[in-house]
């Protein structure tokens, strides 16, 4: 037997968030299916394959304020930026929840980031299982899978009529509330099956990989246009710039990729890592290599967005695979 | 209470500016709350943000000594936006400061020991607090050898502090320049040809290094033919970085964090990444 939420009671429930919180959940914008918050649950879009961002903008936004300056009277004084109010998203993939508890590990380490653990304190997250797979999708190489309950506080399974409901937080029972549950004798559907990637191990050969033609060769195709980090649920470089607009200024945080042209120029023009083989060496190296040597867990979740964005077909699949390959020439 | 957020700087004033040469100058800073200025404690080697409010903030090593207790001192160089902003202010000014962060030069281990501070330019002004401490704790350490280099004569930066150098007991200060002018008598040389000609001994010494990194690159050639180990050899790094804290992922050499893990690094340690800048 297992929980279960009809349809009808789970528009009446998400309606009931919105009256309360910030609900938050996957939407139509123009050609592009994102995350925003929702004023009327027929907003909402229910049937979809994956998101065209991940909701990691509401942890970490594009662009926000760490602060504003403000001046009176010779006097300065600093005003940190406040968060809203109690926030839920609806519709995340078990992928992109994986996503934001990776970001958790640089962000939430001591000193921890305060917007963030902020954004992260007031937010719940409602999961939608996935039914079907994007050819592009590999997150069961990457230590998550289609029906993963690990980093969500409620799952919902599609099935007839309705949806199988896992509470798997207090804050996921805070949310829901009984009445609207009923218990039905429905099994979860199969999960879709996902081609396997070869990962396991892939940090050891990253380092072996380090200094093969590789990275430049396959660099020459990279356009540096950055749409791989803009779409990716856990690069979290980010950039801070002063804004001044009239008497105000603000100190604002945005969201950077380290295959920019100058990401790591330094006063003086000196840039250590000025080619294109050595940037792009680097966001798979600290995908596959550094963030698992510092964090223990492989910094990429397998949603397989920046496949499908890449307009020079640069695939972190065929990397990995690649990379693994180059190890065993090189101990032959 | 709420958790204090490393992204927000302390507000700060600007004390006092000192020209220290055409595009250097020093900055005096004191901390405006009298319990944060109390607590606020740092090591040499360690390095603070500075902000120019409505432009930006930028990562400086500190140049002062807190046991002075006389504030935190940065010799910043007018090179790009920031520092340009820095420059335009004058004493009374208010900035943030956000800090201190990485780690610092292992002192400690140091006592007993042969001293050589080998600063290029503007990579002298992070040595600066090693001199300091050793002359106020003199009897704790060995001989100190300064080598402090620039392109010219007007370039050498703490000039003001070169006669108390040199007049310390066990201390040498070694000025050269690439190019010098009328008035200059001193040495004509790059730093590696004079570390050769020094003849450094290995002996029970510490070697610490910062400048250009071509410098670096041929001083730490030099200081390997004289007999110095890696591990004999330090130097402190500096990367494009815009948090101090790890998190914005643009310091990273390999995967050491220079603002986290560093700055200050031995030659041991920076040979063993697996990344090279």
């Amino acid at each position: 037997m297992s929980e279960f939420i009809s349809k009808q009671n789970l528009l009446t429930w998400l309606g009931q968030l919105i009256g309360e919180r910030n609900l938050v959940a996957p939407t139509r914008v123009d050609d592009l299916l994102l995350f925003r918050k929702i004023d009327r649950v027929e907003d909402i879009v229910f049937d979809f394959d994956n998101t065209t961002l991940s909701p990691k903008e509401w942890f970490f936004p594009s662009s926000e304020t760490l602060f504003y300056v403000d001046r009176k009277d010779g006097q300065t004084e600093l005003m940190p930026a406040a968060i809203e109010k109690e926030t839920a998203i609806f519709g995340i993939r078990p992928c992109d929840a994986q996503g934001m508890t990776m970001n958790d590990y640089p962000f939430l380490e001591e000193p921890a980031d305060d917007l963030y653990r902020q954004h992260r304190d007031i937010t719940a997250l409602i999961g939608l299982a996935c039914i079907t797979a994007c050819p592009e999708c590999f997150c069961t190489s990457m230590g998550g899978g289609p029906h993963d309950t690990a980093n969500v506080d409620i799952l919902l399974t599609e099935v007839t009529d309705g949806y199988i409901v896992q509470v798997l937080t207090d804050k996921g029972k805070a949310l829901l509330p009984d009445n609207l549950l009923a218990t039905a004798d429905v099994s979860s559907p199969l999960a879709p099956v996902l081609s396997e990637i070869p990962s396991e191990g892939i940090a050891e050969k990253m380092r072996q990989a380090f200094d093969e033609p590789f990275w430049d060769r396959l660099a020459d195709r990279c356009i540096h246009c950055n749409i791989c980090s803009y779409v990716c649920p856990t690069c979290y470089c980010f950039d801070v710039r002063d804004y001044t607009d009239k008497e105000r200024i603000e100190r604002v945080r945005s969201w950077e990729s380290c295959q920019s042209p100058g990401f790591t120029r330094i006063a003086g023009g000196h840039d250590p890592r000025s080619t294109k083989g050595s940037r792009l060496r680097q966001r798979f190296s600290h995908k596959l290599l550094y963030f698992p040597n510092q964090f223990g867990a492989l910094g990429c979740i397998g949603c397989g967005r920046c496949v499908r964005a890449c307009p020079v077909n640069i695939d972190i699949r065929e990397i990995i695979q690649d990379v693994q390959q180059l190890g065993v020439k090189s101990e032959a | 209470m709420k958790p204090e957020n490393p992204l927000l700087p302390y507000l700060s004033t600007l004390q006092e500016l000192i020209d220290l040469t055409p595009d250097v100058k020093l900055f005096r800073l004191e901390l405006n709350d009298p319990d944060i200025r109390e607590s606020f404690d740092y090591k040499p080697g360690q390095f603070v943000f500075v902000s120019a409010f409505g432009v930006g903030e930028s990562p400086f090593g500190i140049t002062s000594v807190a046991h002075r207790k006389a504030g935190v001192d940065v010799a910043i160089r007018r090179v790009g936006t920031v520092t340009n902003a820095l420059h335009q202010l004058e004493p009374g000014a208010t900035v943030g400061v956000r800090g201190p962060f990485g780690n610092y030069f292992p002192l400690d281990e140091y006592k007993g020991k042969n001293i050589f501070i080998i600063g290029g330019g503007i990579g002298f002004a992070p040595l600066r607090p090693i001199i300091t401490t050793i002359l106020d704790y003199r009897e704790d350490y060995g001989d100190l050898v300064i080598i402090n280099g620039a392109r010219s004569p007007q370039d050498l930066v703490f000039a003001p502090e070169f006669d108390t150098w040199a007049a310390s007991p066990k201390t040498k200060l070694e000025l050269t320049v690439d190019a010098g002018d009328e008035k200059w008598t001193g040495r004509v040389a790059l730093i590696p040809s004079v570390v050769s000609e020094l003849k450094l001994s290995p002996q029970n010494a510490i070697a610490v290094t910062c400048g250009p990194p071509i410098m670096i690159h041929f001083t730490l050639i030099e200081l390997r033919k004289l007999g110095f180990a890696d591990n004999q050899i330090i130097t402190t790094l500096e990367g494009k970085m815009k948090c101090g804290l790890g998190k914005c992922a643009r310091c990273n050499v390999g995967d050491k964090y220079v603002c986290k893990d560093g700055p200050v690094f031995s030659m041991e340690q920076i040979s063993q990444l697996i990344e090279q800048f």
